[in-house]
């Protein structure tokens, strides 16, 4: 063939691909969201390495990661967080409204608007993903959220733009829980739901048409094990302050990577563009080749993540298991984990597992958020002669070689499990074990697979002690639900009570709910200060340290503004875009 | 030929033996694909159980093994709970990654480790000998998962090939020919990687056997007779040496499968490995079930035709 | 001095230095030096800073660079001389016999890290000589529970044919095929935490082993398929020779070769998969040392870019592996010339 002919088939394919999606006028009645003092250029591609395949793009069901940040692109909510303010601010509802007893909440729908199909939005489709999400069938990890006192969220609509949502008790910051919540298309799922098969509907393979949501990218092409390609809707609601629709960017492609550090290295190399939470070890080589100047690198401070060490303290009547039994004398001992406590080096934790890329932590709220944290809780350095004192007075004593033994004289040893695909806790557990020797404690660091681990600690309660890390997710304390009450799911050192063990964690219950149906924040904020004291008081959880957000873009994307909130640096990839005297030497 | 249809015959039986201690094995590992949910502060324990008993997971084992066996039967070789689709919707092609890695690796090992291990038997002893001695442990005692690393880091450090994946972003908008060459070069390193984990053994069976038929009668009875060296080789060393050879050369398709996998997950290749690992550790149990019979039947498969390899080639033993 | 006596003396001087770990490591293999972590080798030093000359070695103070992680300035004011037989951190030398006696080390403060020290500012020449008693330990037990099984099986399916041949090669295909990946995963779920991690450790890598031994088998099986078809073997058998008689004097050694090719080979192999045990919680887990843990720290990409001493884990395993290479060839070639 003509070689010249040749070429310019290129050129014309590549031409036609690129054109595929070109932003649609904005139609008159059409309620778009104009984002103020935003400015930047349209076109080109950012290239993105997850760091495993993400496992479907079904919104309802999405509970991995990797499926989350491809996911939050393509859709929408009707009530964002905004990552930079941690604040509320309107998406797919313009404005609010709630009823005088906090148990209804009336919500204005942005008119005209369309899915990335072209279809028109409205409150059907709104209706519709409620009823999907509360469906127990769906099997959605966000059902339980919207169960308020016990009754479902009742939602329904009230004209083609507005939808009313009934809750059966008021809900302090309702309005956050309608973060990430994607609105699905009705026209495209309604068939499969009436079917009982909506979790089975878009798995990544799923052609392109088939999928559709209000986020700023649609599905172009999907590629197994290699990559996912997302490009520009150009339908999308929000334009720029010039009233030029969004997003700048016309694709979006993640590639797929085996491990963090093949995420890493691609990073380095520049096939990907974006690098979100690195480790601090490996964010640590970046900064040292950081030379080149190919890349920005940013350390947000701290997260909202908390790792913590926690004792066996559940009831382990029926379960045959003598050894944690004994020993759960010693865990139940509000003198042993304060000697604990007071013997751990978490400034050591920051610098040697973080590389003080982390802050130590005395309490379960991480200084990344600034609108909970109780800043008065003291914060007690390590100091091995009291935590001496604390054991002594608490009955132990230690046998001439040095071990701790307890009044019955048995030697004081334990194991604390791990899961080993978390490098850092395994360290922390290494860590507190040369601590914890100190006071003649006998530990020993096991780390497991994941599932085995959590299968001991929420199944089989087979374990003595565990390093363990929640968090990341909103700032507010509604999120933490399960972990305080001492019903919920997450009550990791107690499972399953039907009534509080003790009176603290009778006092934790009142206060979680009180503040749950409080409406005002300072109120609100005065009862969780008041869960935080108890909490670092009583140490079911002795808390150990909370990692720095790190992350990193290549040097030329403006717009760039990663924030500690999930997702870290994509959230305002509507907004991001390549600077023009760049993109010609790049590609 | 009845001989070999029994042979056939009973590998099917082992295949079958495979899938059921697989199963058993997966069902005595704790926790099952749900149980990271738990882990989730959004979801409550009656979320994670109505799950389970929604995709069948509350079902006896035998049962549950069934299912598998149908749709593994039927085509669908089962459903896998991550992808929420039929496993066979997700593994064909990545299998088909896989072998683009393994067939070349296996081809390139065997060309050259024949040459190399003759070679270095002529030497016993020599310097040459003790160099291939020296490297071989080396990679012997380099982990493959070190040695995928360190040709990563060269890529980095160099800029000559590309750190990861099967095509450049954008390669699809290429033509043939460049996108070939794209390929090859990414190709290059994990072929790299699985040759240098493979060959090592290979090298050093490959001398352990000419240097054992060197010393057979027949040959010794040959260079009496003053035939050429490289005759002797050909006539009468290899086809003494292959016994061992052929039974290695079974071996070494699992060999190399295994070692993929991991080099796949540190080279970002989209065959089976990230995909398998990913499985493995999300107790996703039709899809492992299903990807280790395809392994299993590549095995067999493999030993089956050393087997009859070895029949042909060593007449004696048809007695 | 000759080949094999080299080879001999090497691996023995090898096995004593691990053996007497506690006594030729400077440190205690579990004391964290939080001040030094990834510290560089410390170097041993015959002239000082102002040029002057001194027999006995030193070592120079290191402070940390409070504004680096992982940086250090050496302190040229404070010389440590290296001694002979110091006291030091409490260790047992042997079953029963504690000592406090150590090869070499500096007067505190000063600090010898000859091998640098890893993440906790442990130092790694006392990890590897504390590591290398349960790796090289782990390696050998496997290695000879697949090797016995493996040969055994081999033999009697090579050697008897028909149906016991089909059955264990079967059964040998059977588990090469099966993911033992979740019979580890089994095995951690069934055995409590509390268990001595050595004991928990060898009980795997025994069962790593038994479960390696198909691939031997199959080796074994194909040389004695072959060699009990030879014309002198079947002229030894119409003499009247009995099957152990047969098998002893000139089939098995035909199988010589492989056996010990694949022993060279597999304890390396085995004293990595410490590697993948650790990961599964099967491990000696921390902070015990070994070198597979220390091989698994070395993967991690910031370590392997950044810190070269954190490969001599590595070079050690391969000094291993040469030299147990070079001993079966050598025991190779012996027992050819002694079976002719």
């Amino acid at each position: 063939m003509n070689r010249f002919i040749g070429s310019a088939l290129v050129v014309l394919l590549s031409a036609l691909t690129v054109s595929a999606a070109v932003p649609a006028a904005i139609t008159p009645g059409e309620e778009v969201l104009v984002e103020k003092a935003t400015s930047g250029n349209h076109g080109g591609r950012l290239v993105v390495a997850l760091r495993a395949e993400p496992r479907t793009l079904n919104p309802a069901i999405a509970a991995d990661a990797p499926s989350r940040e491809v996911i939050g692109r393509m859709i929408a909510d009707l009530i964002h967080i905004d990552r930079a303010t941690q604040a509320t601010e309107g998406a797919l509802a313009t404005e609010w409204k709630r009823s005088s007893d906090g148990r209804e909440y009336t919500l204005k729908l942005r008119k005209g608007i369309r899915f990335s199909d072209g279809r028109p939005f409205d409150a059907d489709d709104v209706v519709f993903t409620f009823q999907v999400l509360l469906d127990e069938r769906t099997g959605s990890p966000n059902r339980d959220l919207l169960i308020v006192g016990g009754q479902p969220v009742r939602v329904t609509k009230v004209d083609e733009y507005t939808v009313r949502l009934t809750m059966a008790q008021p809900y302090a910051a309702a309005e956050r829980l309608f973060d990430s919540i994607a609105i699905l298309p009705r026209h495209l799922l309604v068939e499969a739901y009436t079917k009982g098969a909506i979790s089975n509907m878009w798995a990544v393979s799923t052609p392109a048409a088939a999928v559709a949501g209000l986020g700023p990218y649609r599905l172009k092409e999907y590629v197994a094990g290699q990559r996912l390609v997302l490009e520009r809707n150009p339908y999308y609601w929000k334009t720029d302050s010039a009233k030029r629709r969004l997003p700048y960017l016309d694709e979006l492609v993640f590639l797929f990577t085996g491990n963090e550090d093949a995420q890493v290295i691609r990073f380095q190399s520049g096939d990907s563009d974006v690098l979100s939470r690195a480790s601090a070890d490996n964010f640590g080589v970046l900064v040292r080749d950081q030379a080149a100047g190919r890349y920005q690198l940013k350390d947000l401070g701290p997260s909202l993540e908390y790792n913590f060490l926690f004792f066996n303290q559940n009831d382990l009547t029926g379960k045959n298991l003598p050894q944690v039994a004994v020993k759960q004398q010693w865990f139940s001992d509000l003198g042993f984990r304060r000697a604990v406590s007071r013997a751990i080096d978490r400034e050591g934790i920051a610098r040697l597992v973080y590389r003080g890329r982390a802050v130590p932590l005395w309490g379960n709220v991480s200084p990344g958020n600034r609108l909970w944290i109780n800043t008065s809780l003291p914060r007690q350095p390590r100091n091995v002669s009291e935590a001496r004192a604390i054991l002594k007075a608490s009955g132990f004593s230690w046998r001439p070689d040095g071990a701790l033994i307890d009044r019955q004289g048995r030697p004081v040893t334990f194991t604390i499990v791990t899961s080993s695909t978390s490098a850092q806790r395994t360290e922390m557990a290494t860590l507190i074990q040369a601590d914890l020797k100190e006071l003649g404690m006998g530990v020993q660091v096991v780390p497991l697979e994941f599932r085995a681990l959590v299968d001991r600690v929420f199944q089989t309660f087979d374990y003595d002690a565990s390093v363990l890390g929640l968090g990341g997710g909103d700032a507010d304390p509604n999120g933490e639900m399960n972990v305080w009450m001492s019903s919920g799911s997450n009550h990791l050192w107690r499972l399953g009570q039907k009534a509080p063990a003790t009176a603290w964690e009778d006092e934790i219950d009142r206060l979680m709910q009180k503040q749950l149906i409080t409406l005002d924040y300072r109120e609100r904020k005065r009862l969780y200060d008041r869960v935080q004291t108890i909490v670092a008081e009583q140490l079911p959880m002795i808390f150990l340290a909370a990692p720095h957000i790190l992350v990193g873009a290549r040097a030329d994307l403006g717009n760039f503004q990663p924030s500690v909130l999930d997702h870290y640096t994509l959230w305002n990839v509507e907004r991001m875009f390549l600077r023009p005297e760049s993109r010609s030497v790049r590609r | 030929m009845t001989a070999v249809a029994r042979r056939i015959g009973s590998s099917v039986v082992t295949l079958f033996a495979v899938s059921v201690f697989s199963f058993a094995l997966l069902e005595l590992a704790p926790g099952d694909f749900f149980t990271e949910l738990r882990m989730d502060t959004r979801v409550s324990t009656q979320a994670v159980d109505a799950l389970r008993e929604q995709y069948g997971l509350t079902q006896s084992p035998a049962v549950r093994y069934w299912l598998w066996l149908q749709s593994f039967v039927a085509g669908d070789l089962g459903f896998s709970l991550a992808h929420r689709a039929p496993v066979s919707s997700v593994i064909w092609e990545r299998a088909g990654n896989t072998l683009l890695l393994t067939v070349p690796a296996m081809l390139l090992t065997w060309t050259l480790a024949l040459p190399l291990g003759v070679w270095i038997a002529r030497r016993k002893n020599q310097w040459v000998d003790r160099v291939s001695s020296g490297v071989t442990s080396t990679l012997v005692a380099l982990p493959d998962l070190l040695v995928a690393m360190l040709l990563l880091l060269l890529a980095l450090r160099t800029g000559l090939f590309p750190t990861g994946g099967m095509y450049t972003p954008g390669a699809e908008d290429l033509g043939t020919g460049a996108r070939i060459r794209d390929l090859i070069s990414h190709a290059f390193l994990p072929l790299c990687a699985l040759v240098a984990t493979a060959l090592p053994a290979l090298v050093r069976h490959v001398r352990a056997s000419v240097i054992e038929a060197a010393q057979a009668p027949a040959v010794l009875a040959a260079r009496g007779h003053g035939i050429s060296h490289s005759r002797i080789t050909l006539r009468y060393v290899l086809p003494l040496a292959a016994n061992p050879l052929v039974s290695l050369a079974g071996l070494s398709i699992a060999t190399l499968l295994s070692a993929s996998l991991l080099i796949e997950v540190v080279m970002s290749w989209p065959g089976l490995g990230p995909l398998v690992v990913e499985a493995l550790l999300a107790k996703d149990v039709h899809l492992v079930l299903s990807a280790s019979m395809l392994a299993s039947a590549l095995l067999v498969a493999g030993n089956l035709a050393a087997d009859l390899t070895l029949y042909v080639v060593d007449p004696r033993i048809r007695a | 001095m000759n080949r094999p006596r080299a080879i001999v003396s090497v691996l023995v001087g090898l096995h004593l230095l691990v053996l007497l770990a506690g006594f030729a490591a400077p440190y205690d293999p579990v004391e964290q030096a939080r001040a030094f972590p990834y510290a560089p080798p410390t170097p041993l030093r015959f002239v000082d800073a102002d040029g002057r000359f001194h027999v006995r070695p030193f070592v120079y103070g290191v402070m940390p660079d409070p504004d680096n992680f992982d940086g250090y300035v050496e302190d040229t004011t404070r010389r440590f001389p290296v001694q002979l037989m110091v006291t030091g951190a409490a260790y047992t030398l042997l079953p029963g016999i504690q000592s406090r006696i150590h090869l070499f080390g500096v007067d505190s403060p000063g600090r010898t890290s000859l091998l640098g020290t890893d993440g906790f500012g442990r130092d790694v020449l006392s990890r590897l000589l504390h590591g290398g008693r349960v790796s090289i330990g782990a390696g050998l037990v496997a290695t000879s529970c697949a090797l016995l099984v493996g040969v055994t099986f081999g033999t009697l399916a090579g050697f008897f044919g028909g149906r016991i041949d089909a059955a264990l090669m079967r059964a040998a295909d059977l588990f090469m095929a099966i993911p033992w990946l979740y019979l580890l995963f089994a095995v951690r779920a069934a055995l409590p935490l509390h268990l001595d991690t050595r004991a928990t450790f060898l009980l795997l890598v025994a069962v790593v082993g038994v479960v390696g031994w198909a691939r031997p088998a199959r080796l074994v099986r194909g040389i004695v398929l072959s060699a009990r078809e030879r014309t002198y073997v079947t002229a030894a058998k119409s003499f009247g020779a009995t099957s152990p008689y047969l098998l002893r004097r000139h089939v098995l050694p035909q199988a010589l070769g492989v056996v010990l090719t694949q022993a060279g080979l597999l304890v390396p192999q085995y004293i990595l998969a410490e590697v993948t045990l650790s990961f599964l919680g099967l491990g000696v887990g921390e902070p015990t040392p070994s070198w597979g843990a220390m091989l698994g720290s070395l993967q991690q990409y910031s370590v392997l870019t950044s810190y070269w001493w954190m490969f001599t884990p590595a070079v050690a395993l391969v000094a291993v592996a040469v030299a147990y290479h070079a001993l079966t060839s050598m025991v190779h070639e012996r027992m050819r010339l002694v079976t002719g």
